[in-house]
């Protein structure tokens, strides 16, 4: 497959992958911290295509294994361990807001209230896991794409400044650099954690994670981007444009800095998983968002205790989940590699 | 401060050095582009630098086009010294001296588009409105010989003659006095060559410019020249008319390349003529 | 020689300013480890003021950088106020854990990753090479906190493996034999998990590294006068490769140590990992400057050793 093929599958699948995840009040079926007390550790309702009375339909059916001391619906036999639901499509359920703004009722799926139907199962407050999933990804990806913008920002105007004036501007900013990248990123970055506050919540700490995510990875992009300024600022056509007079900014704008986009978009799409991890793992070591804001961390991090991996196993699914939004990450990052690395500067 | 009205510009002493350091012992050494440079260059005239790879001829174009500082020496322009103006005096008086590299690939950013390339210069020195701006390139283009149907091409799309006019006409663009062309014309094949030099000497009649020719082909050079100064490793051996330098020439070393041309008979022949 | 020692003291001031900005940054650091004791209603605030001043918490910033320089170089580095002990140590112990397992997972990773590199480098494009490729890449889009909680899972759910830490519960009371086998039960999970993590990238870097080499022109030279196969491969490609492959192994040590916490946190193995987030939790200053040095030091001092085989193995780094 050539890397264009492989940039447009990425670039497909991750468009697809963010479209769900920021409309996760739409395809979710139930609110992230909606809790189920009578359904802590439910396991997943299975998808079939049979009704309680074994007709074949079209339309999908989940069945959810029926509490011992829940009695049987209308028309379902009492010899049914199962209850079974019609799956609707687009129907009302708890509200929640599109974007923070707009608020609706309209969900991808559900099956009819009171019953509730979890796809993946429920945690230990039985709050649905494919719901938490898909909120969470909002903040954990989100964390992940502002940390990397951040961070690649971070590195073209130290990159930026350090190659085109040189002198005692680089080496100082090159050894500050040397200083962050001698220690092994996962240190660092606990490291400046543990500086900050630890018991803020809310928005804050998550702008407070993205500000450390992103700043304490600097120092990799702004050296690539040093060296691509470096050898730009040689050009030729930039020394013609320095002979009529044009001014650094015009030279970093119009000449130099176009040459660092094939720089800049693959660490992007390096760097942005890599991030998203960052989060998710402060998170799971319980340095990062703090309840109740969902994040991908959260969901794992239940899975450290021995009876949860024991007796519910199906905790783990969601984190399955997780494997293709970082396929197409990895694939778009290795495309643009291939394709960057194909076209002489 | 005498200088004598017909000559453009007139260097005195002038020297480039610029300081180097050993990879492994960080000990630095002083390397000499060239030193004790003395030139007149008439109005309208063409004068020829020669002399071979490394006598300093670039250096030296470079600082006569103001694109580097010279370590030493004076250069004056109209009378007017250079060497002692400030940066944002010197802005104005870099539309009247204009520089083409050698590799019209490398002078021009292959991502701009022609119409952006010519306009550059109209832009970065503020004049005229973008309107202006894109008539002046496009009346530019057709000056040297380019159909302005491809102003909206990309540089790469063109080829080495065609960039190198593109060069051309982006030097013009500000209407400058003094051209200098280093080794313009030795990444060109001869068909090329002699339709560029037929564009700058028309243009040099009609513009009334000046030429300063940087070349290590002599043969090339004997062809529109109208002066030709030899350097040799950093400094300038002789400076002459050109029918002097190729019939009696006064320095050993000269002496030496025109040896080293093949056809020197034909060429004397057609000077005298 | 020269070059040895240029290295070794830029190494040494680099690990000097980490000290230095490590240091002022957990000074900065707001709140601390007496938090918990200040709201306590029945302490005063005078006892935990009194204790404070006895660790030497209230003195000025200058004066705590020197005296824990001093304590540094005695070994101490410190006082843990979550261990009530010097914080030497407490790390010596978790160091040896993590060099443990990390050089075990290094060595495992690399034994597997030279092999296959090597192998599917000299059968490019064919059928084994594509598979192997699709392997690597399928291995690389899983990230590793999936992979150790995968791990942990099968651990739990077979209970082929220990569930985490280091020994088995009266594993003290075993003879030596049988203590140093109970180790390496515990340490299999971790180890792999580790070595696995690393597998992807190194192979890729392998294989990349001997392609190069083996369509470099003088091997299709010594190629064409007859040499054979397994000589060109060992006696000449190999050694051209190991540069690149020594540069290779310095950059992983830090992404190894990285990962290294995140599978000690997860599979309980007693290493510096779980000792930092700990002690990022209870504020316990002095522990998380230690360990941070430590990584650093243990980042600065591979990537060293890494020069130095690299001076010694590349003639053309002597002569520059």
């Amino acid at each position: 497959m050539t890397h264009r093929h492989k940039l447009w599958a990425a670039l497909i699948l991750l468009a697809g992958i963010h479209a769900i995840i920021l409309f996760a009040g739409f395809f979710a079926p139930y609110d992230y911290a909606a809790q189920d007390r009578e359904m802590p550790f439910a396991p997943p309702g299975r998808i079939e295509f049979f009704d309680a009375s074994g007709e074949l339909h079209i339309h999908p059916y989940v069945s959810i294994p029926r509490a011992a001391d829940s009695p049987p619906d209308v028309a379902e036999s009492a010899a049914n361990p199962y209850h079974v639901y019609r799956v609707r499509f687009f129907v009302r359920g708890d509200s929640y807001k599109i974007a923070g703004l707009f608020p609706s009722r309209l969900h991808f799926f559900g099956v009819e209230a009171p019953r509730r139907a979890y796809l993946l199962g429920t945690d230990g407050f039985g709050r649905d896991q494919l719901s938490r999933f898909l909120y969470g990804g909002q903040i954990s990806l989100l964390a992940g794409v502002l940390a990397a913008a951040l961070c690649v920002s971070l590195g073209i105007f130290i990159g930026a400044i350090s190659g085109f004036y040189g002198g005692w501007i680089d080496d100082l900013l090159m050894r500050g650099g040397e200083l962050f990248l001698a220690l092994p990123w996962l240190y660092l970055l606990f490291a400046v954690r543990a500086a900050l506050p630890l018991h803020i919540a809310g928005w804050q700490v998550f702008l407070l994670l993205v500000c450390v995510i992103g700043a304490v990875g600097w120092a990799r992009p702004a050296r690539l981007i040093r060296g691509v300024v470096l050898s730009a600022k040689e050009r030729k056509f930039v020394v013609a444009a320095r002979g009529f007079g044009a001014s650094d900014l015009y030279l970093l704008r119009r000449h130099v800095l176009p040459q660092t986009y094939g720089i800049v978009l693959t660490q992007m799409a390096l760097l942005i998983p890599a991030y998203v991890l960052a989060e998710v793992t402060l998170t799971f070591l319980g340095l990062g968002v703090t309840e109740p804001m969902p994040s991908w961390g959260s969901l794992l991090s239940s899975l450290q205790q021995y009876y949860v991996l024991s007796s519910y196993w199906w905790m783990f699914l969601p984190a399955l989940l997780l494997i293709p939004v970082f396929l197409a990450y990895y694939t778009a990052a290795d495309a643009l590699q291939e394709r960057w690395k194909s076209v002489s500067l | 401060m005498t200088f004598i009205s017909n000559s453009l510009v007139v260097v005195r002493g002038l020297g480039k050095s610029y300081t180097r350091r050993r990879p492994i012992s960080r000990k630095k050494y002083l390397v000499r582009a060239f030193e004790a440079v003395d030139l007149k260059i008439r109005r309208c005239s063409t004068l020829a630098l020669v002399g071979e790879s490394g006598a300093g001829k670039s250096s030296l174009a470079r600082c006569l086009a103001l694109l580097d500082k010279p370590s030493q020496g004076e250069i004056w322009y109209e009378g007017r010294s250079l060497t002692t103006l400030t940066k944002k005096n010197l802005f104005p008086l870099r539309r009247e001296i204009q520089y083409i590299f050698q590799e019209p690939a490398e002078s021009l950013n292959s991502r701009f588009t022609a119409r952006e390339i010519i306009a550059e210069p109209l832009r970065i020195q503020r004049e005229g409105t973008p309107v202006e701006q894109n008539e002046r390139a496009l009346a530019l283009m057709e000056l040297v010989g380019l159909s302005p149907d491809g102003a909206d091409k990309r540089a790469s799309e063109f080829s080495g003659g065609q960039k190198q006019r593109l060069a051309i006409a982006r030097a013009l663009a500000l209407e400058p006095k003094l051209l200098i062309l280093d080794e313009s014309l030795s990444s060109l094949d001869p068909a090329n060559q002699d339709m560029i030099l037929a564009l700058l000497a028309e243009l040099q009649s009609s513009r009334s410019l000046t030429y300063v020719h940087i070349s290590h082909d002599l043969q090339l050079v004997s062809r529109f020249a109208d002066e030709v100064a030899v350097m040799h490793e950093g400094k300038i051996l002789e400076q002459q008319s050109a029918r002097a330098l190729f019939s009696c020439p006064v320095h050993e070393h000269t002496r030496e390349l025109l040896e080293a041309m093949p056809a020197l008979e034909a060429i004397l022949e057609e000077l005298s003529a | 020689m020269r070059y040895i020692g240029r290295r070794l003291v830029h190494a040494m001031l680099l690990l000097v300013a980490i000290s230095f900005f490590s240091f002022a940054l957990l000074q900065i650091a707001p709140g601390d480890f007496f938090d918990a004791m200040r709201l306590n209603p029945q302490i005063s605030a005078q006892t935990v003021n009194g204790i404070r001043s006895q660790y030497g918490l209230d003195r000025p910033f200058p004066e705590r950088y020197a005296r824990w320089m001093r304590s540094l170089v005695a070994g101490q580095l410190g006082f843990s106020l979550a261990y009530n002990s010097p914080v030497g140590p407490l790390l010596r112990a978790r160091a040896r854990n993590t060099l443990l397992l990390t050089g075990t997972a290094t060595l495992l990773a690399w034994l597997l990753a030279l092999p296959i590199g090597i192998w599917t480098a000299a059968k490019k494009g064919k059928l084994g090479d594509r598979i192997a490729g699709l392997a690597t890449s399928t291995l690389l889009t899983i990230p590793d906190i999936l992979l150790f909680l995968a791990l942990l899972l099968l651990a739990v759910r077979t209970g082929w493996f220990p569930a985490g830490g280091m020994i088995s519960s009266g594993g003290e009371d075993l003879g030596a034999w049988s203590r140093i086998k109970d180790v390496a039960f515990h340490l299999v999970l971790p180890a792999l998990g580790l070595a696995v993590v690393m597998l992807p990238v190194l192979v890729r870097h392998i294989r990349s590294a001997m392609i190069d080499v083996l369509e470099a022109p003088f091997l299709r030279a010594a190629r064409g006068h007859g040499i054979p196969h397994q000589r060109l491969l060992w006696r000449y490609a190999l050694p051209v490769a190991a540069n690149p492959l020594i540069s290779l192994f310095g950059f992983s040590i830090a992404t190894l140590l990285s990962a290294s916490v995140l599978v000690e946190v997860i599979l309980s193995w007693p290493g510096l990992g779980p000792l930092l987030v700990e002690a990022i939790l209870a504020r316990d200053v002095y522990v998380v400057v230690g360990v941070v040095m430590l990584s650093s030091i243990f980042l600065v001092a591979g990537n060293l050793v890494a020069d130095m085989l690299l001076f010694a193995a590349d003639p053309r780094i002597r002569v520059e």
